[in-house]
């Protein structure tokens, strides 16, 4: 009796098994990308489109599919409200999403939480870096400077205006932040032309500059990356325990950087293996020379994990984001 | 005619700037200065523009859309074509593209250019074909199912 | 550098490099040409088959492909009225005119050619300009480029049509183009400006669905309308008569193409101006060239000026446009970004680098313009006679087709119907602007130039308080603005009073 039961669950798994191969086989799977061709999360959404064929069974073919505007919370609405949880439909979107939703932005019609986690392909830090040849050597003279520091950026919602920001506010730094410029690479342009002093941003980013020693790092957001342990972080300056929450809350989102979704009810089966297939494309031997050779840095971090550091971001207590949307305001 | 026009896009401009500038005042400073600083403008020129319009009745150099048909059968083929393009745009909402672009093809041919039965088939066929080819088969460009068929709502 | 430069051309020259290049052309000559296929959305699919090339032989494709994507996209533009890229809209306005007066040879030709001229001047520029380019483009800050943008505005004077009606209609779409470019989120205050509550208009109105309903929807109407072909009842002529004609009036015109070629050059190399200006700034000193006001208004009409200093412009810039992208790494569109990051997929990093270590590289690059857009130029050459034949073609079977592509076109860039909309909206404005004599190329203008202006007038502000007003180059530039707003009022003055 309890064999033939144990057939029998043996053969109610095979078909699922062989389902869940065949769910795949000769089908398209799309990586909806919120941003134009040309910017990191598309070139990451390319690079795994490249490979993941390779992980999921079956091996569909994978493609990228462009959805800019509303900085992806359309990408992100469209997954949320229309997309099918047949597995056949990849998100991805800009990192600060669960902030636009913490901060009731107008127009967000998703909730992070419900989301399918694939999980996250990569970590970023801020940093803040200035140019090499002024005479700072460190953050705490920075910190001090009597001069003022003229940092350029992009606009509030983007790292570049609102890591200094809070340097600026919560820090009592001596700052002047300078943003209309359209692209971070313009900022960079400004820091040669001697326009202004320096730019906040990833640490991918500004990688290339600190290499050709245009720019040294002067301060950091917490990270997992080894590479920057040495840099002090902003947090640790806090003068008090609610200026450091919200410093907190801004990082919170890096370590979910290049999020990867499935719509709310996807099945459990097709979220594993989607989970696995990301998990193991990142550590391909092919897929790591690529990202090598484009300076990214691909490390996967799972769905659960990512639920994790959403929860903690989506739960924050009423004063602390009221007083986080005193300076912070989501956008470009 | 190129009156008429005029007047009727000073108008309408008159009412966006207006508009525009309402909204904006509620602004902070940095945000509505160059939306008022052009919009205030903008609403003169159009002002200017409209009385201008009013007061002159000569008639202007008119630069006609095309001259060569008269008035009537200008309007009508005007609304037609108008009719056309924004049938297509409902068609590809409630159809998807796959399916519009062919029945938008086939009516055309038909309804508008009276062309015969084969060589209306003929010609959607290669063309749709064309489009199947280079969009979906080769540079993968998706393309949604119509909201009749489940697709998206926009 | 001598050396350099011809191991460049060696480069180029090697038959897998060479066979690639042709192979970016046919795929390039497609894109331009189709007007639903963004030469930016392509160049991101093409990306990953270069990941096995050697460098030469991957840019040889990617800037073979880039380059001859203006050149097409004129085809398009002059044949149907319908832009095939956003950076080719300028030349319908005359283009398209001659087209439907039975001059499409003329213009073909004159586009052609003035496309090669340009290309060849933006090519020579990026070479000689080698060893100056970094003071020259570390000179530029945004106070200078708030001025640039401020004279790309003065020449809506220049689009206008003379007389004071004409030139309060022009300002009226000037001003109307700047204020549509409000719309968004602004960078100073992150307030949501004009977004009609939808997040659509977040970031502002893209340009192509406006461009492609500002000029091809109207001629589509004017197509149906009308009833015929294209060219309509106007006689054929000869057509290779007219394409020679074509190529002689830009020799006519030789340093009005020279001029509009530099022009585009230089806003190629300025980052931050964007593309789409050159061909307008071109567009209006090529109007301006016009000697009296009956010649300016003929301008939009079919005067084949019109035509060549768009056609040097859109070429010339690209050449400008390789500068900053090689030189600092700063990409001047989407289309350089994508070109930097199949740099860095290569190995190469942008830079003092590229101009000395790799200077053969950046030389092989120039090459491939060169090559590219000569192999361009005559291949549409002898395929002249077939292309004019498409203006016979009865306008009920084009009607559909370019309907077809122009709505894939506006879909595609965002996957989003708002874009048909933006289009579908737009093509009334236009419709209407055509009927009521307003000129749309202020409108455009003044769309793609507003935010530029108010960001970096912001910029400057923060960062200088007054003092930037006293700049050398500012003072340069603005006298070029007021000389710009001057001259046709100037003209007519003088006349008249020589009349």
């Amino acid at each position: 009796m309890n064999s033939r039961i144990a057939l029998a669950a043996l053969l109610a798994v095979f078909p699922l098994a062989a389902a869940a191969q065949a769910g795949f086989a000769g089908k398209t799977v799309t990586i909806i990308v919120g941003y134009k061709p040309g910017g990191g999360y598309d070139a990451t959404a390319r690079l795994l489109a490249r490979h993941l064929p390779d992980y999921i069974p079956g091996k569909p073919t994978v493609i990228v599919q462009n959805m800019p505007g509303g900085n992806s919370i359309i990408a992100a609405n469209h997954m949320y409200n229309v997309a099918k949880p047949d597995g056949l439909t990849i998100g991805t979107f800009n990192r600060n999403l669960p902030i636009a939703q913490l901060t009731g932005v107008q127009g967000v019609k998703y909730d992070m939480r419900k989301f399918a986690w694939i999980g996250s392909a990569a970590n970023e830090t801020t940093i803040l870096a200035i140019r090499a040849e002024l005479p700072y050597r460190n953050f705490d003279e920075l910190r001090k400077s009597k001069e003022r520091i003229v940092i350029g950026s992009t606009g509030p919602g983007a790292n570049t205006h609102d890591f200094p920001l809070l340097l600026k506010d919560l820090l009592g730094m001596n700052i002047k932040i300078v943003s209309g410029y359209s692209s971070s690479a313009d900022i960079m342009l400004a820091v040669e032309r001697k326009e202004v002093d320096g730019r906040a941003g990833s640490y991918t980013s500004l990688r290339p500059f600190i290499d050709r020693k245009l720019v040294r790092p002067m301060v950091r957001a917490r990270s997992k990356d080894n590479a920057l342990k040495d840099l002090p972080i902003d947090e640790s300056f806090a003068p008090n325990p609610r200026a450091k929450a919200i410093m907190a809350l801004r990082s919170a989102p890096e370590a979910i950087a290049r999020p990867y979704v499935l719509p709310p009810g996807t099945p459990e089966a097709i979220v594993k293996t989607m989970r696995e297939a990301f998990a193991k494309a990142i550590e391909d031997k092919a897929l790591v020379a690529e990202a090598d050779k484009a300076k990214m840095d691909l490390d996967y971090t799972s769905g659960e994990e990512a639920e994790k550091v959403l929860q903690e971001v989506l739960s924050q207590p009423k004063d602390i984001v009221d007083q986080f949307t005193k300076y912070i305001k989501f956008g470009d | 005619m190129a009156n008429r026009a005029s007047l009727g896009l000073a108008i309408v401009i008159m009412l966006v700037s207006g508009c525009g500038i309402w909204s904006a005042l509620a602004w902070p400073l940095k945000a509505k200065l160059f939306p008022l600083v052009i919009g205030i403008p903008l609403f003169c020129l159009a002002l200017a523009e409209a009385i201008s319009i009013l007061l002159a009745k000569q008639k202007s150099d008119d630069f006609r859309l095309s001259a060569d048909q008269p008035n009537d059968v200008a309007l009508r083929r005007t609304l037609l074509a108008a009719g056309w393009a924004i049938g297509f745009f409902l068609a590809i909402v409630l159809l998807g593209f796959q399916i519009a672009v062919p029945v938008l093809l086939f009516a055309y041919l038909r309804l508008q250019g009276k062309e015969s039965w084969v060589f209306t088939i003929v010609f959607t066929a290669a063309v749709w074909a064309c489009f199947y080819g280079l969009f979906d088969l080769l540079l993968h460009l998706p393309f949604p199912a119509g909201a009749l068929f489940g697709g998206w709502s926009g | 550098m001598l050396e350099a430069f011809l191991e460049g051309l060696g480069l180029v020259l090697q038959w897998k490099a060479f066979g690639f290049m042709l192979a970016g052309i046919f795929v390039g000559f497609w894109v331009g040409l189709l007007p639903g296929l963004g030469g930016a959305t392509t160049l991101a699919l093409m990306l990953p088959f270069i990941y096995n090339m050697q460098p030469v032989e991957a840019f040889a494709f990617l800037l073979g492909m880039h380059s001859v994507v203006a050149t097409t996209g004129d085809i398009t533009s002059i044949l149907f009225g319908v832009p095939g890229e956003a950076t080719t809209a300028a030349i319908i306005l005359d283009g398209h005119a001659m087209a439907k007066k039975g001059e499409a040879g003329r213009a073909l030709g004159a586009a052609l050619a003035s496309s090669l001229v340009g290309a060849l001047i933006g090519a020579a520029a990026l070479a000689v300009a080698i060893p100056i380019v970094r003071p020259l483009v570390l000179t530029f800050g945004s106070p200078e480029l708030f001025m640039l943008a401020v004279v790309g505005l003065a020449f809506i004077a220049g689009l206008s049509s003379g007389g004071a009606r004409g030139m309060l209609r022009g300002f009226l779409a000037g001003c109307l183009g700047l204020f549509l470019a409000m719309v968004g989120q602004d960078p100073q205050a992150g307030v949501a400006r004009f977004t009609l509550d939808t997040m659509y208009l977040w970031q502002g109105l893209d340009l192509v669905p406006v461009l492609v309903g500002l000029f091809a929807l109207p001629e589509i109407i004017e197509l149906v309308v009308r009833g015929t072909s294209i060219a309509g009842d106007a006689p054929s002529g000869d057509i290779s008569k007219g394409a020679l004609q074509g190529v002689k009036d830009v020799f006519r015109h030789w340093w009005l193409t020279v001029r509009c070629g530099l022009i585009g050059t230089f806003i190629g190399i300025t980052p931050g101006l964007g593309g789409a200006v050159a061909q307008w700034m071109a567009y209006g000193h090529a109007a301006q060239s016009a000697r009296t006001a009956e010649e300016r208004k003929k301008f939009g009409e079919g005067d084949v000026r019109g035509v060549l200093g768009p056609g040097a412009a859109c070429n010339s810039k690209e050449g400008g446009a390789l500068i900053p992208t090689i030189a600092f790494g700063v990409p001047g569109s989407t289309s350089m970004a994508i070109l930097l990051g199949g740099f860095f997929l290569l190995g190469l990093v942008p830079g003092p680098d590229m101009l000395t270590k790799h200077l053969p590289v950046t030389f092989s690059l120039v090459w491939t313009i060169v090559l590219a857009n000569i192999i361009t130029v005559g291949a549409c050459f002898l395929l002249l006679n077939r292309l004019t034949a498409l203006t016979r073609i009865p306008g009920h079977l084009l009607v559909p087709v370019i309907l077809v592509l122009v709505f894939i076109g506006s879909f595609t860039s965002n996957s989003s119907y708002a874009d048909i909309v933006v289009t579908l909206i737009f093509g009334a404005v236009g419709y209407f602007m055509v009927l009521a004599g307003w000129p749309r190329a202020p409108l455009v203008l003044g769309l793609v130039l507003g935010k530029i202006a108010e960001n970096y007038l912001y910029i400057s502000m923060a960062r200088y308080d007054f003092e930037w007003l006293t700049r050398p180059v500012v003072l340069v530039l603005l006298a070029i603005a007021i000389g710009v707003i001057a001259y046709p009022a100037l003209q007519s003055w003088r006349g008249r009073t020589r009349g």
